[in-house]
C-alpha cells in the first residue's frame, strides 16, 4: 500500500499534472469504492463458476481504488460528493476524510487477505454462497465508512449486519446456527436503537446530514435521549464489556475467514459510527458519559483478558481477546485528546490486521489438526511453522510490544493518559498488555514443546499459511513505518487541530 | 645498544620461565628450571643499574634492577636453583615432572616481584607467585601440607584484599605507584597512619607473623626442608620485600607502627624458640631458623620505622642481611637433604580443623540448607498460589458464573437497557451541571 | 542515502537478514547455515570496524526513521554505543562458532540460529539506539527473541524457566514503557544527550522525576538481574550453553546494565541524578545485589547455577560504578561491562564443554577433571581468577577503578563491599579449581564422548581459549593505546562537566 506524500504547494502541482494523475484526480473514487464491490457481488451471484476469480479481482480493484482515493485526498484534502448532484439537505452526501480513508484502507487490505485466504478455504458449494455475501459486505462497509448521512449509515449498518449473519451461518452444525440466530437478534436490536436515536435527531433538527447536524445541534432532552439510544445501540453491536456475550460464540463458531472478517472489520464499523458521531455531533456531551465508556472499556480489557486466559479452545481464546482489545478503543473517550483518538484509531487499525491474521492462523490449525484444544496443540503446531509464526507476530501486536502497530497505539494512548493526568487509564493499558502476553504465550509456548505426532495431520494449503503470515507482517510494518498511517489520519483533521 | 640488551635481559628473566611453564615447551628439556633461570643469572652479574619502561603494560609499569634488588635477585636465583634440584629431580626415563609448571610460575612471580618498580606489577606478580605456591602445596601428597595450603590460601586472599585497598589509597594520594616516588609522597600525606596500618596488616597476613602464623607450622611440621625453603623464599621473603618497598622507611618517624613491628618480630622469634624448637625434628630446623630470620628482619624494620636516622644509616644493609641469611639457609638445606637421602616420609595424619575451616564449612552447609533465596522462593510460592487460585473453585465459579449470566438473554437485555438508562441519566446530569 | 546514514542500518541488517534467511533453511543444510552464520558475524565485525574507524576520523553516523510526531527511531554511533556494539559483535562471532559445535546433530537448529541472529540484532539495536524510544523497541524485541532460545530444549523445566523469564521481563518492559512515555510527556524529547536532557525541567517536577527514575531502574533492573528481580536468571540456566553465554555475557543482562548506564548518563545526566539524590540508593541496591548474588552462589552445587548467581553479583559492579557517580568509578563500571562479558562467557563455555564432553553438570562431579580436559580447565581458571579480581587479569582493573573511584567520590564504604565480594568470589570459585585440579579423577565420567586425541571438539575448544586469552589481554594491555580503558575514559569525560 503505497501512499504518496507530496511536497510543494498545490499550485505548482496543478501546473505539472500528468495525464495519469489527471485521471486519478477526476474519477469519483468515493462512488467507485461503493459500487465496485456491490457489482462484483452481483456478478459472483450470477456467475458462480468464476466467483473465486471475480472475488479476488474485485478485492484487488478495491485496493487500487483506495489508493486513488488516498491520492485524491492528499491532493485536495477532505472530499464531499453529492450523489446525483443533489446537495446535502435534500440529497445524500458522501464524505471522505482521513478517518474514513484509514477505515476504508484497512477494510480493503484485510479484505484482500480474506479473499486470498477464502479462495483456498471454502469448498465449491460453500464458496458459491460465500463470495456474493462477502462482496456485499465489503460494499456495505465501504458505504458505511464513506457516508455522511445518519440514515444512510443505518441502511449500511443493516446491510452489513444481515450479510454478516448469513456468513456466520455458513458453518456447519447447530452451534453455528444458534449463534448466527443470536447474532441476528443482536444486530436487529442494535440497529433498532440506533434508528430510534436517528428519529429523535431528525425530529429535532430536520436534517440527517452529519455536517448540518453538527452546526444545528444544541443541548435539549431530545438530543440526550438520541445520544443515549444511538450510543447504546452501537455499543451493543461493538460488543463492549457487558454486551459482549454474543461475540465469542459467533466469532468462534464461524468459518475461519468469516471469524477474521467479523473480528477485524464488522465490529469496527459500529465503533466507527460512534466515533464519527462523537467527534461531529456529540461535542456537547458531558464528561461523565465519556468516563462511563472508559470504565466499561477497562472492564472489557480486564474481563476479556481473564476469560481469554481461561479458555481451553483456541478460537474462543482469540475471540475473547477481541473483547479485550475492543475495550482499548473506548479508553480514548475519557481522554478526548487528538493523540488519544489517533491512538485508538491506530489500535483499531493494527487490531484489525492482527486479529485477522490470528483467526486465519487458528483456522489453519483447526484445518490441520481437526481440533483447536489448546492443551493438545503441541503436535500440530510443529508442523505449521509459518502459521505459528503468523500467530506469534500478530500476538506481538496484541500484547502491544514493539515493533508492532499495537505498540504505537499503546504509546499514543499512554501518552494521552499521562498528559491529561488520568494515569489510571494508562495502568489499564499496561495491565491489559500483561494479560495479553499471558494468553498469547499460553499458545506460543506449545511450539517449543517436544511432542510426538499423535495422528495424521491434513495438509493446509500454502496460500492459507502465507496469507496469515503476510497480514501478520503488515502489523509489524505498521509498528516501524507509523508515520504514513498517522499522516493519513491527519487529512481533513477529523480530530481537531493540535495535539 | 646497552638499553636493548638490558631490556631484553629484564624481559626474558621473566618471560623465559613464563614461556617454559607451558607443559609442551618444558616437557622434553632436562633441568627446565635452571634453563629458565639463565637470564636472571646474567642479570645478577651485570654490574650496572638497569631499567625499562613499559607504559602500555598493566597500568603503565616498568622493570628495573638496582644495587638493593640485585642482592634479592641473587638470593632468589640461588634458592630457586637449589630447591629445584631437590623438589623436581629429573628421573632419567621421564624427564617431565607434573609440578614443573607451577614451580616455574611461582619462580616467575617471585623474581618479577623483585624486579618490579611499581606497586601494581609487584602486586600482580606476587599474587601469581602466591597462587602458584599454594598450587604446589595443594598438590603435595601429605594431607597436613594440603591443609596448610588451604589455610594459606585464605590468608593470602585476605592479604591481597587488604593490600589492594592500600594500593588504591596510595594511588589516590600520589597518582603514581612507582616505588621511586611513592615513599616520599606518602610521607607527606595526612592519611599516613591509615596507610601504614593497612600495609602492615596486609603483609603480616602474607608473611605469617605471630598471630597469623597458623599455616607455617602446619606446613613446616611435615614438609621436606626444600619445600619449607621454598615457602620462605616465596611468600615470606617476597612479603618482606613488599614491606620494604611500600613503607616510607627513612622518610618518616612513626613510633606506633614501628613499635608494633618490633613487638611482633620479637614475639615471633620467642614463639619459635619456645614452642617449636623443643618439639622439632632435626630436619625441620631450617624452617624454624627461617622464621627466626623473618622475625629479626621485622624487628629491624620496626626499628627503622620508629627512627628514620637509624634506617638511613643501616637500611642499605637489609638486602645484604637477607642474602647472607638466605645463603646460610641454603647450605643448611643442602646438607639436610643430602643427609636424609634415605627419604623416609612421615606424616601426622590427624586432621583437626581450624576454626576458620569449620566456620566456612558450617556456613556453606547452613546456607545450602536454609536456601535463603528469598524472592525466587517467594515467587515460587506466589506461582503456587496462583495455580492454587486457578484450581480454587470459588474463583473458577466466579468467572464461570459471570460469563454464564452475561450470556443469558434476560440478563443481557436487562444490562443493555440499564446502560441506556444510565447513559441518558448521565447526560442529563452533565447537562444540568453545565446549564 | 549516503554512507553515514546507511552504515548503522547495515550493521543492524548484517545479522537481521541472515537471521531471517536461516529460518527458511531446512535442517539438512548444515553447510549453508554455518557459512551464512559465520559470514554474517564476520561481516558485522567488519562493518563495525569501519564505523569505528570513521568515527575516529570525525564522521557522524546516524539513521533516522520518523515513527511518531516528534519521535524518531534513531540509530546513532557514539563512543558508548561502540563499546557495547563491539563487545556484542565480537562475542557473537565467538559464540556462533561455539554454538555450531555445541548443537551438532541436535534438532531445530535453523530455528535456534535464526533466533540467535535476531537476538544479536536486537542487542546491536539497543547499543546504537539514539533515544529512549528506540532503546525500548529493541529492548522488547530482545525479550521476544530470547524466549525461544531459553525454551529451546522443550522440556518441562525449560518451559517453566521460559515462563518465569517472560513474567519478569514483560513486567519490566511494561514499567519501562510507562516511564518512557511519562518522560516524553514531561520533557518533550527522548533523545540521548551527553549530560542528560532533564536538568532544565522545573523544580516542582523533581519528585515525579525521582519516581520515574525508580520505575526505569525497576524496568531495566529485571534484565540486569538487580537484587529482588533476579529470579529468572538462575532458572534460565537450563538453556543450552551458547544461550547462557548469550544471556549472561553478550545480550540480555548486558542490555539491562547498559540501559541503566544510558538512563543515568544520557537521560538524567550524572550530575543531575546526583543532585536529585538518586545515585546513593542505586549504589546501595547494587551493593546489596553484589553481596546477595555472591552469597547465593556459594551454596550452589550445580555449576551453571553457581555461575548464574555469580553473574547476578558481577553485573551489579557495572551499576555500582555508575552509581558511585565519580568519573573514575564510572570508568570502572564501563570497563566491567566488557570484562564481565568476556570472563563470564569463558566460564560458561567451559561449563558447556564439561557438559557436552563428559556429562558433568555438578561441581561435586568435577573431581580431577582438569587432567582430562586441561585446556578447558585452564581457561576456566583464568576466567575464575579474573572474576575474583586477581591481577593482572581483566577483573582486577574493574575493581581497581571502582575502588579508586569510590575513594575519589568519598564513598569509602564501597571498598568494603568490594572487599567482601572478592572474598566471597574466591570462596565460591577457588573450591571449584581445587576440586578440578587437585582431587583424584574418578574411574569413569558420567557421559563421556570421545574426540580422539583432543580433549573435546575444536569448535568448542577454540572459542573457549580465545575468550580466555582475551581476559588475559584485556588485563595485561590495559594501558596500551586504543585500549578499552582509554576509550572508557573518553566516554566518561563527555559525561562530566569538568
Amino acid at each position: 500500500m503505497n501512499f504518496p506524500t507530496g511536497a510543494g504547494t498545490d499550485h505548482c502541482k496543478r501546473m505539472k499534472l500528468l495525464p495519469m494523475e489527471l485521471i486519478l484526480g477526476e474519477v469519483p473514487w468515493i462512488v467507485v469504492l461503493i459500487i465496485l464491490p456491490l457489482t462484483g457481488g452481483m456478478a459472483c451471484f450470477l456467475f458462480p463458476t468464476i466467483s473465486k476469480s471475480l472475488g479476488l479481482l474485485t478485492s484487488l480493484a478495491v485496493i487500487s481504488c483506495v489508493w486513488g482515493l488516498g491520492w485524491q485526498l492528499e491532493e485536495d484534502g477532505a472530499q464531499r460528493y453529492a450523489i446525483g448532484g443533489w446537495g446535502a439537505p435534500l440529497g445524500i452526501d458522501l464524505y471522505a476524510d482521513g478517518l474514513s480513508l484509514v477505515m476504508v484502507a484497512v477494510a480493503a487490505l484485510v479484505g484482500l487477505g480474506i479473499s486470498v485466504y477464502s479462495s483456498s478455504y471454502f469448498r465449491r458449494d460453500k464458496a458459491n454462497h460465500f463470495w456474493p455475501l462477502w462482496l456485499f459486505l465489503c460494499g456495505a462497509l465501504n458505504a458505511l465508512f464513506l457516508s455522511s448521512d445518519i440514515f444512510n449509515l443505518y441502511v449500511t449498518l443493516e446491510l452489513l449486519g444481515l450479510t454478516a449473519v448469513a456468513l456466520v451461518a455458513l458453518a456447519d452444525g447447530s452451534e453455528a446456527l444458534t449463534s448466527a440466530m443470536r447474532y441476528l437478534l443482536i444486530n436487529l436490536m442494535g440497529s433498532l436503537f440506533y434508528l430510534l436515536g436517528v428519529a429523535f435527531l431528525y425530529h429535532s433538527f430536520g436534517s440527517l446530514d452529519i455536517a448540518i447536524l453538527a452546526q444545528r445541534v444544541e443541548p435539549s432532552p431530545a438530543v440526550w435521549a438520541a445520544v443515549g439510544l444511538i450510543s447504546a445501540g452501537l455499543l451493543l453491536k461493538t460488543a463492549l464489556f457487558p454486551m459482549h456475550f454474543w461475540l465469542p460464540a459467533a466469532h468462534a463458531s464461524a468459518p475461519a475467514p468469516v471469524s477474521a472478517l467479523l473480528s477485524a472489520l464488522v465490529v469496527k464499523a459500529s465503533f466507527y459510527i460512534l466515533l464519527r458521531m462523537w467527534l461531529e455531533i456529540f461535542p456537547i456531551v458531558g464528561i461523565s458519559f465519556a468516563q462511563l465508556l472508559g470504565l466499561l472499556g477497562s472492564a472489557a480489557v480486564l474481563w476479556g483478558g481473564i476469560q481469554a486466559l481461561r479458555q481451553t479452545r483456541l478460537k474462543l481464546l482469540v475471540a475473547y481477546s477481541t473483547v479485550s482489545q475492543l475495550g482499548y478503543l473506548f479508553l480514548a473517550f475519557p481522554l478526548g485528546m487528538s493523540i488519544a483518538w489517533k491512538g485508538a484509531l491506530y489500535m483499531l487499525l493494527s487490531h484489525a490486521v492482527a486479529k485477522a491474521a490470528m483467526f486465519m492462523a487458528a483456522g489453519n490449525i483447526l484445518a490441520a489438526g481437526g481440533h483447536d484444544r489448546i492443551a493438545d496443540l503441541s503436535s500440530i503446531t510443529q508442523r505449521l511453522p509459518l502459521t505459528l509464526t503468523a500467530f506469534s507476530l500478530a500476538g506481538i501486536s496484541i500484547m502491544g510490544l514493539p515493533p508492532s502497530g499495537g505498540f504505537i497505539a499503546k504509546w499514543l494512548l499512554l501518552e494521552a493518559s499521562i498528559q491529561s493526568g488520568q494515569w489510571w487509564w494508562g495502568a489499564i493499558l499496561l495491565l491489559g498488555g500483561l494479560l495479553a502476553a499471558a494468553y498469547v504465550f499460553r499458545v506460543v509456548s506449545h511450539v517449543f514443546t517436544q511432542a510426538e505426532a499423535t495422528h495424521e495431520a491434513r495438509e493446509v494449503p500454502a496460500r492459507m499459511e502465507w496469507t496469515a503470515l503476510v497480514l501478520a507482517l503488515v502489523v509489524i510494518f505498521l509498528g516501524v513505518f507509523a508515520s504514513w498511517p498517522l499522516a493519513m489520519m491527519e487529512i481533513g483533521s477529523p480530530f481537531g487541530g493540535g495535539s | 645498544m646497552n638499553g636493548i640488551v638490558s631490556g631484553f635481559l629484564l624481559v626474558s628473566a621473566l618471560g623465559l620461565p613464563l614461556l617454559l611453564a607451558f607443559p609442551p615447551l618444558h616437557r622434553r628439556l632436562p633441568w627446565p628450571v635452571h634453563i629458565a633461570l639463565l637470564p636472571a643469572i646474567a642479570l645478577v652479574f651485570i654490574p650496572v643499574d638497569l631499567c625499562i619502561e613499559l607504559p602500555w603494560f598493566l597500568l603503565g609499569t616498568g622493570l628495573g634492577l638496582d644495587a638493593g634488588s640485585r642482592w634479592w635477585l641473587a638470593i632468589s636465583v640461588m634458592m630457586w636453583g637449589v630447591i629445584a634440584i631437590f623438589l623436581l629431580p629429573p628421573n632419567g626415563r621421564n624427564v617431565h615432572h607434573p609440578l614443573t609448571s607451577l614451580f616455574l610460575l611461582s619462580l616467575t612471580g617471585q623474581m618479577g616481584a623483585v624486579l618490579a618498580t611499581d606497586m601494581v606489577s609487584f602486586f600482580a606478580l606476587s599474587t601469581l607467585m602466591g597462587y602458584a605456591c599454594i598450587g604446589l602445596l595443594l598438590a603435595d601428597a601429605d594431607e597436613t601440607i594440603r591443609r596448610a595450603g588451604r589455610i594459606y590460601l585464605v590468608l593470602l586472599i585476605l592479604a591481597d584484599i587488604i593490600l589492594f585497598e592500600a594500593m588504591v589509597m596510595a594511588e589516590a594520594i600520589s597518582e603514581d605507584l612507582g616505588f621511586a616516588t611513592l615513599a616520599r609522597v606518602i610521607s607527606l600525606s595526612n592519611s599516613l597512619d591509615l596507610y601504614l596500618s593497612i600495609v602492615l596488616v596486609g603483609f603480616a597476613f602474607k608473611v605469617g607473623l605471630w598471630p597469623l602464623h597458623i599455616w607455617l607450622p602446619l606446613a613446616y611440621a611435615t614438609a621436606r626442608p626444600a619445600t619449607a625453603l621454598m615457602l620462605w623464599v616465596g611468600p615470606v621473603a617476597t612479603g618482606l620485600l613488599g614491606v620494604l618497598r611500600c613503607l616510607p622507611l627513612g622518610e618518616v618517624s612513626a613510633p606506633m607502627p614501628g613499635g608494633a613491628l618490633l613487638f611482633l618480630g620479637a614475639v615471633t622469634i620467642l614463639y619459635v624458640i619456645f614452642f617449636c624448637f623443643k618439639r622439632a625434628q632435626r630436619r625441620q630446623q631450617p624452617a624454624y631458623f627461617a622464621t627466626i630470620v623473618t622475625g629479626s628482619f621485622v624487628m629491624g624494620l620496626g626499628a627503622g620505622l620508629s627512627d628514620p636516622a637509624l634506617w638511613s644509616g643501616y637500611g642499605d644493609l637489609a638486602p645484604i642481611f637477607v642474602f647472607t641469611m638466605g645463603l646460610v639457609l641454603a647450605i643448611m638445606i643442602v646438607s639436610f637433604e643430602w643427609s636424609m637421602a634415605k627419604g623416609e616420609i612421615s606424616g601426622a595424619n590427624k586432621v583437626d580443623r581450624t576454626l576458620l575451616e569449620s566456620w566456612f564449612e558450617a556456613f556453606v552447609h547452613w546456607g545450602r540448607r536454609a536456601g535463603i533465596d528469598t524472592l525466587p522462593d517467594f515467587r515460587a510460592l506466589w506461582l503456587a498460589r496462583r495455580d492454587g487460585l486457578r484450581q480454587k473453585r470459588i474463583w473458577q465459579r466466579a468467572f464461570d458464573a459471570g460469563e454464564y449470566f452475561l450470556q443469558r438473554w434476560s440478563f443481557a437485555l436487562t444490562l443493555f437497557l440499564l446502560l441506556v438508562i444510565v447513559t441518558v441519566v448521565l447526560l442529563f446530569l452533565d447537562a444540568a451541571a453545565v446549564l | 542515502m549516503n554512507w553515514n546514514t546507511a552504515l548503522p542500518l547495515m550493521v543492524l541488517g548484517s545479522s537481521l537478514l541472515p537471521g531471517l534467511m536461516i529460518f527458511f533453511l531446512s535442517e539438512e543444510h548444515v553447510v549453508a547455515r554455518t557459512s551464512l552464520n559465520l559470514a554474517s558475524a564476520i561481516l558485522k565485525i567488519v562493518l563495525i570496524g569501519g564505523m569505528f574507524w570513521g568515527m575516529l576520523h570525525g564522521h557522524h553516523y546516524e539513521s533516522r526513521l520518523a515513527l511518531l510526531p516528534g519521535l524518531d527511531l534513531v540509530l546513532r554511533a557514539g563512543p558508548l554505543s561502540m563499546l557495547f556494539v563491539l563487545l556484542s559483535a565480537g562475542l557473537w562471532l565467538v559464540t556462533t562458532v561455539y554454538a555450531i559445535g555445541y548443537l551438532e546433530e541436535s534438532p531445530y537448529r535453523s530455528r535456534f540460529f535464526g533466533f540467535f541472529s535476531l537476538c544479536v540484532t536486537a542487542t546491536v539495536g539497543i547499543a546504537l539506539a539514539g533515544n529512549l524510544m528506540t532503546f525500548l523497541v529493541f529492548y522488547e524485541l530482545l525479550t521476544l527473541c530470547t524466549y525461544p532460545l531459553i525454551v529451546h530444549r522443550g522440556t518441562e523445566v525449560a518451559r517453566k524457566a521460559g515462563r518465569t523469564y517472560l513474567i519478569y521481563t514483560i513486567f519490566g518492559g511494561a514499567l519501562l514503557l510507562l516511564s518512557s512515555v511519562w518522560l516524553y510527556t514531561l520533557a518533550g524529547t527522548l533523545e540521548f544527550t551527553d549530560r542528560g536532557f532533564l536538568s532544565g525541567l522545573d523544580t516542582s517536577l523533581h519528585p515525579t522525576l525521582i519516581l520515574i527514575f525508580a520505575l526505569l531502574i525497576a524496568g531495566l533492573g529485571v534484565k540486569a538481574a538487580l537484587f529482588p528481580l533476579h529470579g529468572w536468571l538462575p532458572l534460565a540456566m537450563v538453556a543450552p550453553a551458547p544461550v547462557s553465554a548469550l544471556l549472561h555475557a553478550v545480550a540480555v543482562v548486558k542490555a539491562g546494565a547498559f540501559g541503566i548506564v544510558r538512563v543515568v548518563y544520557d537521560v538524567y545526566g550524572i550530575e543531575f541524578a546526583t543532585d536529585l539524590g538518586l545515585t546513593l540508593p542505586l549504589a546501595i541496591l547494587a551493593s546489596a545485589t553484589i553481596i546477595y548474588g555472591s552469597l547465593r552462589a556459594l551454596f550452589q552445587d550445580e555449576l551453571k547455577r553457581r555461575l548464574a548467581f555469580s553473574t547476578v553479583s558481577q553485573v551489579s559492579y557495572i551499576v555500582l560504578g555508575i552509581a558511585v557517580a565519580g568519573p573514575v568509578a564510572t570508568i570502572g563500571g564501563l570497563i566491567h561491562l566488557v570484562h564481565q562479558g568476556v570472563q563470564k562467557i569463558t566460564l560458561f563455555f567451559c561449563a558447556g564443554n564439561l557438559a557436552e564432553t563428559l556429562g558433568i553438570h555438578k561441581i561435586s562431579e568435577m573431581n580431577g577433571v582438569a587432567w582430562r580436559m586441561p585446556w578447558t580447565m585452564a581457561a576456566f581458571t583464568i576466567g575464575a581468577f579474573g572474576m575474583i579480581g586477581a591481577p593482572p587479569l581483566a577483573g582486577f582493573f574493574s575493581k581497581w577503578y571502582l575502588a579508586r573511584g569510590a575513594l575519589d567520590a568519598e564513598q569509602d564504604w564501597v571498598i568494603l563491599i568490594l572487599a567482601g565480594s572478592s572474598i566471597l568470589n574466591a570462596a565460591y570459585f577457588l573450591p571449584i579449581l581445587y576440586i578440578a585440579w587437585f582431587k583424584k579423577p574418578p574411574d569413569s565420567w558420567p557421559a563421556e564422548r570421545s574426540f580422539g586425541r583432543n580433549e573435546t571438539s575444536w569448535a568448542l575448544l577454540i572459542p573457549t581459549v580465545v575468550t580466555a586469552m582475551m581476559t588475559l589481554a584485556l588485563g595485561l594491555l590495559a594501558s596500551a593505546p586504543f585500549s578499552l580503558l582509554e576509550w572508557a575514559s573518553q566516554i566518561v569525560n563527555r559525561g562530566f562537566a569538568q
